[in-house]
C-alpha cells in the first residue's frame, strides 16, 4: 500500500543568508548603530568607524574602527571633512579588513560633520573596490545647523552618489515634523535615528526574508535607480484587526513619503508586505489596492511578499522608491549598475505596441471600448457608434454599462488612446459619464418633506450632487 | 426636591427632544437639577409632521427629565425653531400728551404696540418684539426712558414673527400632553441667552444654532438684536447627504459623520480610508475620508455661504466685532469653526451654555444651549427686577395666538 504524504507544501530552503555588514561612520552613523543594535538586528554584522575615541567606546558595535590614529589622536575631526577624508586614507587598511567579506554593505553616516562627509565615501570607495555592493544612508543635518555644514553635506552626498550603488537620504529638517514641536531636541535626533534603523532592518530583512515572492537586488536597485534623488522609505507595521490597512497608512506616514503624494511621481515602487502564517491573501489585496490609489499607472510595482513565523500576529509593509531630481533624469539612462533592471521593458511596450495589450488589468471596460471599432454588429451598441456627437446618444449605453467603470477608465485610458487617434471613442466615453453623473438627483430622507427652496435650489439634494463634485 | 421656583425648557429639535429643569434660588442664580431626552420622531426641519409620533417622543423626554430631576413638571417654556421664522426691525413713536412730559411706564408699552403695527404675512403671528434702543426727542441711544421729560418717544423693535399654524402645532404638541405652555420663544434668542455673556452681546456677535434640522440666527450689535432668522438646513441634510454620496444606510451615516466626519479638506493622507464593518443587514464597506470630508464640507460650506448672503442684506454684520459663536448639535463637526470663520471671514468658536451652576456636563454640550437658553430667558422675563439693560427682553406676546 502507498501512502501519499500529506505535506504538499516545499521543505522550507534553508539558504545561507547573505552575509551583510552594517557600518557605522562618524557618531551620527554609530548612533545609528546602536539603535539597530537596540532595535533588534542578528543578521549583520555591525561595525563602527571613528575619528572619536570617546564616542567609539561607548558605541555597541561589535567591531571598531578607529580612523586617524596619527593625525587626529583619537579626538574628533572638529567638523573638517578634509581631516576626516584623511584620517580615513590613514586608516584604510583596517577599514579594508574590517569590511572584507559580505556581498552587502551598508554605510551609515551623518553627512555635513567632519567624519561622517569625510571618511564615509572612503569607506565606500573600498567596499566597492571589495567588491561589494553598497547602500548608503545619510542623513543630511538640519537647516539650523547652518549653511556650511549644509555645503560640506552636499558635496559629501554627491560623492557618496557617484560610489554607492544607492543612496538613501533622509532630511532631517523633514524628520523633524514627525516630532511634537514641544519635544526636547534629544527626541528629535532620536526619531531620525529610528527612522534610519528601521530602514536599514527592513532592507536587511527584505533581502534575507524567505520571500513566497522574493525582492532582490536587482529588485531593490530598480526602485532606488534614481541616481541622486530623493529617496522615499516607508515601513509600517501592525497587529491591529485591521492591520493591511493600518500598516500601509502607517508606512505612508513616514516623513519621507510625504504622505503618499510623492509616490505618485514614482517610476518603479518596490513594496514588501511580510507577516506570520496567519497573513491572508485578501490582506495583500487590500494593501495592495489601496497603494495602488497612490501610484500612476506606468509604475512599475515590484511586489515582495514573505511569511515570518517570527512575526507572528504582525503585517509589516515596507515601501521603497526613489524620485529623480530633475537634473538627475538624464543621468538615470545610464547607471552603472550590472544588474539586469526588470523597468525598461514596459515604456517600450506603451511606446511601440499597440495599445490594447498595454492596459490589460483594467478589468471590462477595455473590451467594450474596443467592441464598437472591431466588430460593429454588436447589436445597441452600433446605433450610438456612428453619431459620435456625444449629447443625444449616451441615455442609451448607459444601462448597459456598469456604474463605476466610466469613472476609473477616463484617466487610464487618455493617453493611449489619444495616440492610436480614435476620437470618437473618446468622446462617447466621456458623454456616457456625464450623464451618469446627473443621474442620481433624489432628495433622500425628505422625500416626503416640504422642499427648501432658497435662491432657485432644492437645498434638499445633497450639496456635491447640485454643485457636480465627484465624491467617489 | 426643588425650593426655589422651577423653570422648565423644552426643545422639540428635529433629531432629539430634550427638556432642561432647573430652578431659580433668591439670589437669583439658575440652578440645573436635571436634563431628560428623547431621540426625535415625526419631526422635520424643525418642524412637526406627524403628530402622534412626536407627541409620544416629547411625552418620554418628559418623563425622563421628571425621573431624573425628581420634580413633577407642570409648566414648559418651548423653543421654536424652523426655516418659516422671518424678522425685520421697526421704530415705533408715542407722542406725549400736551399737559405731561415725564415719560411713564404705559408709554413705553404704547411705543411698544405702535412698533407691532406693521403688516406682517397674513398667516404669520408675531413670536417677539425685542426692544433695541429708546429715543427720546431725537436723542439716540436712550437705555431707560422711563422718568425722563421729553415729548416724543421713539422706539427700535426687532421683530419676529413665523407661520401661526406650525408654532400653533408646536403648543398643541405640549398641550396634549398635558403641560401648561409658559412661552413659546425663538431658539435662536434661546441660545444667545447662555452662549453670549453681556460683553459680547455688546462687542456684536452672530450666534449660529445649527441643529438637526435647522440653522437659526441671532446677531448682536451694541446689545441689541438686529437680525434673526432660520434655514431649514441642518445636520440632518449632512447625514442625508452621506448616505446618499457614500450609498450607506442613513443610520450608519449619522455614527459616520458624528465619528470620523470633519469639514476641513486636505487634511487626510491619499486614500486613507475608513473601514465600516458589517452588520446585519449591512455588508462592511470602506470609504475613503476625503470622500466622506467633501460631503461634509460642501454641505456646510453652502449652508455658511447661505447664511452669510441672508445676514448681508443688512449692514450689521460687520459689526459683529467678537465674531461668531456656533452651538448646536451640529457644531461638534470637527473643524467647522475654521470653515465658519473662513467664509465669515471673522473670528468664529463652537461654544456651549455658560455660566450655569448645577448638572455641568449638560451645560457644556452644545446639544443642549437652546433648551438651557431657554431657562435663562424664562429667568429674565418672570422675575420682577429691575429691568437689567437693554437687552432685557419684552417677550410674551401671543395673546393672539393661545
Amino acid at each position: 500500500m502507498i501512502q501519499l504524504s500529506k505535506n504538499y507544501s516545499l521543505p522550507e530552503r534553508q539558504e545561507e543568508p547573505i552575509p551583510i555588514k552594517v557600518v557605522g561612520v562618524g557618531s551620527a552613523g554609530s548612533n545609528v548603530l546602536d539603535r539597530v543594535l537596540l532595535d533588534g538586528m542578528d543578521k549583520a554584522d555591525l561595525i563602527a568607524v571613528n575619528t572619536d575615541v570617546q564616542s567609539l567606546a561607548s558605541s555597541v558595535a561589535a567591531r571598531k574602527v578607529q580612523l586617524g590614529r596619527t593625525c587626529t589622536r583619537g579626538l574628533g575631526t572638529g567638523g573638517d571633512p578634509e581631516l576626516g577624508y584623511q584620517a580615513a586614507i590613514e586608516s584604510a587598511d583596517e577599514i579594508r579588513q574590517a569590511i572584507a567579506g559580505p556581498r552587502m554593505i551598508f554605510i551609515c553616516a551623518g553627512l555635513g560633520g567632519g567624519t561622517g562627509s569625510g571618511a564615509a565615501p572612503i569607506v565606500a570607495q573600498l567596499a566597492r573596490e571589495a567588491g561589494s555592493l553598497v547602500i548608503a544612508f545619510a542623513t543630511l543635518p538640519f537647516s539650523f545647523e547652518g549653511k556650511r555644514r549644509a555645503v560640506q553635506a552636499q558635496d559629501a552626498l554627491s560623492r557618496l552618489n557617484e560610489i554607492a550603488n544607492a543612496v538613501i537620504c533622509f532630511e532631517n529638517d523633514r524628520m523633524g515634523d514627525m516630532v511634537a514641536p514641544k519635544a526636547g531636541i534629544h527626541q528629535a535626533f532620536g526619531v531620525a535615528d529610528m527612522t534610519i534603523s528601521q530602514s536599514v532592518r527592513s532592507i536587511v530583512n527584505l533581502i534575507q526574508r524567505p520571500g513566497l515572492i522574493r525582492i532582490g537586488f536587482d529588485d531593490l536597485f530598480a526602485a532606488l535607480r534614481s541616481q541622486n534623488g530623493r529617496c522615499l522609505f516607508g515601513f509600517g507595521e501592525s497587529d491591529s484587526d485591521n492591520r493591511a490597512h493600518d500598516a500601509l497608512t502607517q508606512a505612508l506616514k513616514n516623513p519621507l513619503m510625504d504622505k503618499g503624494r510623492m509616490l505618485s511621481e514614482a517610476a518603479h515602487v518596490l513594496v514588501q508586505v511580510a507577516g506570520g502564517p496567519g497573513m491572508t491573501l485578501s490582506e495583500v489585496e487590500i494593501l495592495m489596492r489601496e497603494l495602488g490609489r497612490h501610484v500612476r499607472d506606468h509604475t512599475q510595482i515590484v511586489f515582495g511578499t514573505a511569511v515570518d513565523g517570527r512575526m507572528g500576529n504582525r503585517l509589516s509593509v515596507t515601501i521603497i522608491s526613489s524620485l529623480a531630481s530633475e537634473d538627475s533624469m538624464v543621468a538615470q539612462q545610464m547607471p552603472a549598475q550590472p544588474e539586469p533592471f526588470l523597468a525598461p521593458p514596459p515604456p517600450v511596450l506603451e511606446q511601440a505596441e499597440e495599445p490594447p495589450p498595454a492596459p490589460p488589468k483594467i478589468d471590462i471596460v477595455p473590451e467594450h471600448e474596443i467592441a464598437p471599432s472591431s466588430e460593429p454588429a454588436a447589436g445597441d451598441l452600433i446605433a450610438f457608434e456612428p453619431p459620435a456627437a456625444a449629447e443625444a446618444p449616451p441615455p442609451a449605453p448607459v444601462p448597459s454599462i456598469k456604474k463605476p467603470a466610466p469613472r476609473l477608465i477616463p484617466p487610464k485610458k487618455k493617453p493611449v488612446v489619444e495616440k492610436e487617434a480614435k476620437p470618437p471613442k473618446e468622446k462617447s466615453v466621456q458623454a456616457k459619464q456625464e450623464v451618469l453623473q446627473f443621474e442620481p438627483v433624489t432628495r433622500g430622507r425628505f422625500e416626503k418633506s416640504e422642499p427648501t427652496i432658497v435662491e432657485g435650489q432644492d437645498l434638499d439634494i445633497p450639496t456635491f450632487l447640485r454643485k457636480n463634485i465627484r465624491v467617489k | 426636591m426643588a425650593s426655589g421656583d422651577l423653570i422648565v425648557g423644552l426643545e422639540i429639535g428635529t433629531s432629539k427632544i430634550c427638556v432642561v429643569v432647573g430652578e431659580t434660588r433668591p439670589d437669583g442664580t439658575l440652578k440645573i437639577l436635571g436634563v431628560g431626552q428623547a431621540p426625535s420622531r415625526g419631526v422635520r426641519k424643525g418642524e412637526i409632521v406627524d403628530f402622534e409620533t412626536a407627541m409620544k417622543c416629547v411625552h418620554e423626554a418628559v418623563v425622563d427629565a421628571e425621573q431624573k430631576s425628581d420634580v413633577m413638571i407642570r409648566s414648559v417654556y418651548v423653543a421654536v425653531a424652523g426655516g418659516h421664522i422671518q424678522s425685520f426691525n421697526n421704530r415705533g413713536c408715542v407722542i406725549l400728551p400736551e399737559e405731561r412730559d415725564e415719560i411713564d411706564e404705559q408709554d413705553v408699552e404704547d411705543v411698544k404696540i405702535n412698533a407691532r403695527e406693521v403688516s406682517i404675512p397674513a398667516q404669520n403671528a408675531f413670536l417677539h418684539s425685542i426692544i433695541q434702543h429708546y429715543h427720546v426727542d431725537g436723542q439716540d441711544g436712550v437705555l431707560n426712558p422711563v422718568g425722563m421729560l421729553g415729548e416724543k418717544l421713539e422706539a427700535d423693535f426687532h421683530i419676529v414673527h413665523g407661520v401661526r399654524t406650525r408654532i400653533q402645532n408646536t403648543i398643541r404638541c405640549v398641550k396634549e400632553l398635558p403641560l401648561e405652555v409658559e412661552d413659546v420663544v425663538f431658539s435662536a434668542l434661546a441660545s444667545a441667552q447662555v452662549v453670549l455673556t453681556q460683553h459680547q452681546k455688546n462687542l456684536g456677535a452672530l450666534v449660529v444654532d445649527i441643529g438637526g434640522g435647522t440653522t437659526d440666527y441671532i446677531l448682536y450689535v451694541d446689545g441689541a438684536v438686529k437680525q434673526s432668522g432660520g434655514l431649514a438646513i441642518g445636520g440632518d441634510h449632512i447625514t442625508n447627504d452621506i448616505s446618499m454620496g457614500l450609498r450607506i444606510p442613513m443610520a450608519r451615516a449619522e455614527k459616520l459623520k458624528n465619528e470620523e466626519g470633519s469639514c476641513v479638506l486636505g487634511n487626510c493622507l491619499p486614500g486613507e480610508t475608513i473601514l465600516l464593518k458589517d452588520d446585519s443587514g449591512f455588508a462592511g464597506k470602506e470609504i475613503e475620508r476625503e470622500t466622506l470630508n467633501t460631503i461634509i464640507h460642501m454641505r456646510l460650506r453652502e449652508t455658511f455661504e447661505l447664511l452669510k448672503r441672508t445676514v448681508e442684506e443688512e449692514p450689521f454684520i460687520n459689526y459683529a466685532g467678537a465674531g461668531i459663536f456656533i452651538t448646536g448639535g451640529c457644531s461638534l463637526v470637527n473643524g467647522i469653526d475654521h470653515l465658519a470663520g473662513e467664509i465669515f471671514e471673522m473670528p468664529a468658536h463652537v461654544t456651549h451654555a455658560q455660566t450655569l451652576s448645577g448638572l455641568t456636563s449638560a451645560v457644556e454640550n452644545p446639544q443642549f444651549s437652546t433648551a438651557i437658553g431657554l431657562l435663562k430667558y424664562a429667568q429674565a422675563v418672570q422675575v420682577d427686577r429691575p429691568r437689567r439693560g437693554i437687552t432685557r427682553i419684552f417677550g410674551r406676546f401671543f395673546s393672539g395666538m393661545r
